[in-house]
């Protein structure tokens, strides 16, 4: 286990630990659509909720029909896991995700909240100047809270730190691309996930720690590389399941992966407007993929790219903006000859429904795969 | 005790040929049922077939000792076995696993014969459609989702509630006059709450007879298997001909209830089966056995 997966087993320790040494305010995060970068600026922790499997006190009552990962934030609120935040923030993106957001403020009033609109429409003609004074509200709004409204040259600080994490995280999503890849797609995504949770400075130091030994690593064995696409994952239990029939994820289309990984912000004079910019253009989920449907193309730039054999699409269940898009990801990979796998999952992922599919559509690809000869099929 | 009818009789079965060759063995672990057969050099030699309890192992265990009995076998004479199923790791005799979609699409082969391009394997908890290459390869496949999976178990609930043998039910859901609403189509957990309801409405009373009940708890089961198949990738038309192309497998492949409604929908005849179609999957795990020993 790297450092950065050990401080994803021990999130709220490390967060505790940073408030105590920083004095530092931390404020909870939904979704990867929220720009990190005005709140690190501000002093202020960005700390993204991840679901996990756990008891449920409230959700039945309070919100019965919503995807499980997201009754699950509001348990951990209930349960006290987040008592270090002192505010949580939402944007727009699904409604569960929003839902989870207004419930856990019924259920903790005293935490401090904002609410960052984010347009749906990212490539219409006024998305930028919307996005751009969302982000002003809310830099005045942190400014209120904090004391401190944070200036161009915060702002500058928390772009390259930020840019600085993007970048790191992309070159060890390079190393993914090459016949035995020295890292895991659970490794990998472990890493990401860390990221979301932690200082980025201090991430970076040690993503920089771990590139360096990754790249020195002797090279896995080959074996049959597979794509992830789908909802947001909050840990990478599948991956793993899938490294336990021996395939490896080397790539994904998730908004925890490659959407939170792609696209820097290209600094400007209006800083507000460069990071508002970053997150208009990265690469959208099902639910911001409008107008010009770039995600099909891009899922087969990733396939192209990273050699992926097969793809598997886990699709949370409840997930709307991704059940309506998957016949189109369905339509993209029948057209290319891919071969896939979909299926419906929560925060549960029992191991032989699980593997059964996944077994099958390796079954399927390996007799296909040249540089497998030799290996038992 | 209440008397059980949503359970099939269990079966033992030996051909009663002479073989040469070497026996292997293949046992399908489901969730309802398990089977186990032994076949020689391609030819089918014995099986049996029992209900599963919670114990998958020892009831792995219990077929393969049924089956050698009935061949005349002992363990030792076994070369080798390969089990699929749910429970397929729980058979410690067997010396590998396989996943149930590459089986059933091998057996279904075998059982059906090479004209087969579809199966749907109605199972006891999860419904699989499998396409198939033109040779016995699988080329894509779908399986129910968590929500209504339980169809086999759903239509035993069913037959014990309406006290009517499962071997019936299927034949006198047909001789509704018109097929009625089906019941939820969401979970069988839906579906028989339901089917309750249209008792209480009063079949009794002749404003439903129980077969009508019968035959929206069948459509039911049929219309959640067609939204499976219903996902496959298109099978190229012009290549083969559609009708015959298709086979069932599973505990409700002996259910006409359901398999008539399938084919009615789709505008295919199944192909007949040469076995018993419950024992595709194992049968598809004993030819894997055999290409273990034999590899081609």
């Amino acid at each position: 286990m790297n450092k950065l997966q050990d401080i994803l087993e021990h999130r709220h320790e490390y967060a505790r630990d940073w408030k105590k040494r920083t004095g530092g305010r931390i404020l909870g995060f939904y979704d990867v659509y929220f720009p990190e970068e005005v709140a690190y600026a501000a002093g202020v922790l960005p700390v993204r909720i991840l679901a996990k499997h756990s008891e449920d006190f409230l959700t039945d009552r309070l919100m019965y029909g919503n995807c499980y990962c997201t009754r699950d934030m509001l348990n951990q609120f209930a349960r006290g896991d987040y008592d270090y935040a002192d505010g949580i923030v939402s944007v727009e993106s699904c409604q569960w995700h929003y839902n989870a957001f207004d419930t856990t403020l019924i259920e903790k009033p005293e935490l401090w909240s904002h609410y960052v609109f984010t347009p749906d429409y990212t490539d219409a003609r006024t998305s930028k100047n919307v996005m751009r004074s969302e982000l002003d509200l809310f830099r005045r709004k942190l400014g209120e809270w904090t004391g401190k409204e944070p200036g161009d040259e915060d702002l500058d600080r928390a772009i390259d730190v930020y840019n600085r994490n993007r970048q790191l995280l992309r070159r060890l999503y390079e190393l993914r691309k090459f016949d035995g890849t020295p890292i895991s797609g659970s490794e990998a995504m472990d890493t990401v996930l860390a990221c979301q949770v932690m200082d980025k400075a201090e991430a970076n130091e040690l993503l920089e720690e771990l590139l360096e030994e990754t790249e020195s690593r002797p090279p896995r064995e080959d074996c049959v590389r597979l794509m992830l696409i789908g909802s947001e994952t909050y840990d990478a239990a599948l991956e793993r399941i899938v490294e336990s029939l021996g395939a490896n994820v080397v790539i994904d289309d998730l908004d925890n992966g490659t959407g939170y990984i792609m696209r820097d912000v290209t600094p400007q004079r209006d800083r507000l407007m460069a990071i508002g910019m970053r997150y208009l253009l990265k690469p959208h989920s099902a639910l911001k993929d409008n107008v010009w449907r770039r995600r099909p193309q891009r899922i087969w730039e990733f396939i192209e790219d990273w050699q992926a054999d097969g793809v598997i699409i886990a699709k949370q269940i409840y997930c709307h903006p991704h059940g309506s898009d998957m016949y189109m990801v369905w339509n993209l990979l029948r057209e290319r000859n891919v071969a896939f796998h979909t299926f419906e999952r929560d925060t549960t992922l029992p191991y032989e429904e699980t593997a059964l599919g996944i077994e099958a559509l390796i079954n399927i690809i390996k007799p296909g795969m040249t540089r497998l000869r030799g290996q038992e099929v | 005790m209440v008397k059980e009818f949503g359970a099939w009789p269990e079966t033992v079965w030996a051909s009663g040929d002479r073989f040469g060759g070497t026996p292997v063995c293949g046992t399908d672990v489901g969730t309802t049922s398990v089977q186990a057969v032994i076949m020689s050099d391609g030819a089918l030699v014995a099986y049996a077939n029992l209900r599963c309890g919670y114990d998958f192992g020892e009831a792995a265990e219990t077929a393969l000792t049924r089956a050698l009995k009935a061949a005349g076998l002992s363990r030792g004479d076994i070369k080798t076995c390969r089990a699929t199923g749910f429970g397929r790791r729980r058979a410690a005799f067997a010396d590998a696993t396989a996943e149930e979609i590459t089986c059933h699409g091998l057996g279904a082969r075998y059982v059906f014969g090479p004209d087969v391009r579809t199966v749907a394997d109605l199972g006891g908890q999860r419904t699989k459609a499998i396409r198939l290459y033109d040779w016995d390869r699988v080329r894509d496949f779908k399986i129910s989702d968590k929500c209504a999976a339980g169809m086999g178990r759903g239509i035993e609930r069913i037959a014990n509630l309406l006290e009517i043998p499962i071997s019936e039910i299927g034949e006198r859901s047909l001789s509704a006059e018109k097929d009625p609403e089906p019941a939820s189509t969401t979970c069988c957990n839906f579906m028989y709450p339901e089917t309750m309801g249209l008792l209480r409405q009063g079949f009794r009373e002749d404003e439903y007879s129980e077969n009508d009940v019968l035959a929206a708890a069948m459509f039911t089961v049929a219309w959640r298997a067609l939204g499976t198949i219903g996902k496959l990738s298109p099978l190229d038309i012009g290549e083969i001909s559609l009708d015959g192309a298709l086979g069932f497998t599973g505990g409700l492949a002996k259910n006409p209830g359901v398999t008539k409604r399938i084919e009615r929908e789709l505008g295919l005849s199944a192909l007949p089966a040469k076995y018993d179609p419950r024992l595709t999957g194992a049968i598809g795990a004993a030819l894997l056995a055999e290409r273990d020993i034999n590899p081609r």
